[in-house]
């Protein structure tokens, strides 16, 4: 599995991170990635409302994955609305636990970072060299 | 804080009609006492001395008794939660702090023996979260990153100083009461800093303690990965800026209680193997190397 991309979506559905991490993605200006985000998170609230008899008193989730010919997309809703969209390869061994540490990074070096403010763009230098390092272990 | 009504809620005074307000009040003190005008008698004060609530006739004498008997939250919270019966079952806010009292084998933090470190640690994340909360507190109140770093130093002196005479009281109780010994002279005292304060914060001794090649008067300390800012990370326009001034602040506390003053400062000097290698810089006090000279070797 090769990923080729992290974006984090905050709850409002601004992008707050987005790198790519591999050279085969097409390289895609900033605004466009922003635009895309938002209407991934539009899809997802959609989907979400579409879910068939939902469970009372139980979180809704909406869309988890998309897959097109070759490659697909992960989305990881955490229980507080922020959304880990991680575009792949296929297959994916392995994508759900490297989605979890993702989170876990994310938790450590974003949430507990004085100098970070919450649904704002991700400015640590912190967060961003660990992720190198889970996913350089990942596409290697 | 949600805690102290504990069971009986059936039995709402019909006497008063302002008492059987919704039984929901009577469960959440705190909301209800933050809201603007309160709803029931129950929750117009917090103070458990009130008039209102003990001249109220009641049929729920057991409650009003354990709300006048009941410390504050915070008090209870910082001493073990007063007893198994006013701890409730219902509460997230005391609920843990009994759980410690139960695990450290007595209701009260004052009665728990001072030497007993085991399961006393501090969870990282819980510390993380609250220093993160420290930094962001102080560095709305400062206008410049010397500020900040003065701030954070301040609150580790704080600590050093208490850490300090724990330490040294430890040390008397576990060689049974004989023999209390207290460093007086430099180097012993920075080995001191260096391994039984480093081992007592942060869980092992310091990686290195070195002498300043350019000046007599400065040592050095360093700690390849501070366990205290490991998830900090500052942004480019504060570079300047370590957040381990709150270690450098400690020691500080802890050199000033020896009688040792000195300057503390913290620089991180990152390696390429360890990006947050901080060093502790001690400046030490004209004074201190007076002493040395004439103390002699």
């Amino acid at each position: 599995m090769t990923v080729h991309a992290l974006w984090v979506i905050s709850k409002a559905g601004g992008l707050v991170f987005s790198r790519s991490y591999s050279d085969v993605l097409p390289t895609l200006p900033v605004n466009t990635i922003l635009t895309l985000a938002g209407i991934l998170h539009g899809i997802h609230a959609i989907t979400a409302k579409l879910t068939p008899s939902p469970i009372p008193g139980q979180p809704v989730g909406g869309m988890e994955s998309f897959e097109a010919e070759g490659w697909a997309g992960r989305i990881f809703l955490t229980a507080t609305g922020t959304k880990f969209v991680v575009l792949h390869s296929l297959p994916h061994p392995g994508l759900d636990d490297l989605l979890r540490r993702i989170y876990e990074i994310y938790s450590d070096a974003v949430m507990k970072n004085p100098f970070h403010t919450l649904e704002m763009p991700i400015n640590s230098s912190l967060f961003e060299t660990r992720l190198q390092t889970l996913i350089a272990s990942v596409n290697a | 804080m949600s805690v102290y009504f504990t069971g009986g809620s059936s039995s709402a005074s019909p006497a008063s009609a302002s008492a059987s307000a919704p039984t929901s009040s009577r469960f959440s003190l705190t909301s209800s006492a933050v809201s603007s005008p309160p709803p029931s008698l129950y929750s117009t004060s917090q103070n458990p001395s009130s008039s209102t609530i003990s001249n109220v006739p009641n049929p729920n004498r057991r409650e009003t008794s354990r709300m006048s008997s009941q410390p504050s939250s915070l008090q209870q919270q910082l001493f073990g939660g007063g007893g198994s019966g006013g701890g409730g079952s219902a509460g997230t806010g005391v609920g843990p702090a009994g759980a410690s009292g139960v695990a450290g084998g007595s209701m009260n933090i004052l009665d728990r023996p001072l030497n007993k470190t085991k399961g006393a640690e501090v969870g990282m994340g819980a510390w993380s979260f609250l220093f993160a909360e420290i930094v962001a507190y102080s560095q709305s109140r400062v206008d410049s990153v010397h500020d900040l770093e003065a701030r954070l130093s301040s609150l580790g002196y704080e600590a050093g100083q208490r850490i300090l005479t724990l330490l040294l009281l430890r040390n008397t109780q576990t060689a049974g009461g004989k023999d209390p010994r207290r460093e007086h002279r430099l180097i012993p005292i920075l080995q001191f800093v260096h391994t039984q304060v480093y081992k007592y914060c942060f869980g092992k001794p310091a990686d290195g303690l070195e002498r300043s090649v350019e000046e007599e008067n400065e040592y050095m300390i360093t700690l390849n990965q501070p366990p205290l800012t490991q998830h900090i990370s500052v942004p480019k326009d504060m570079s300047q800026l370590s957040c381990e001034a709150f270690t450098a602040g400690i020691v500080e506390g802890v050199l000033d209680g020896l009688d040792v003053p000195a300057r503390v400062t913290a620089h991180t000097v990152s390696t390429d193997q360890y990006p947050q290698r901080t060093v502790i810089l001690i400046k030490l006090d004209q004074k201190v190397m007076d002493r040395e000279e004439a103390l002699g070797k």
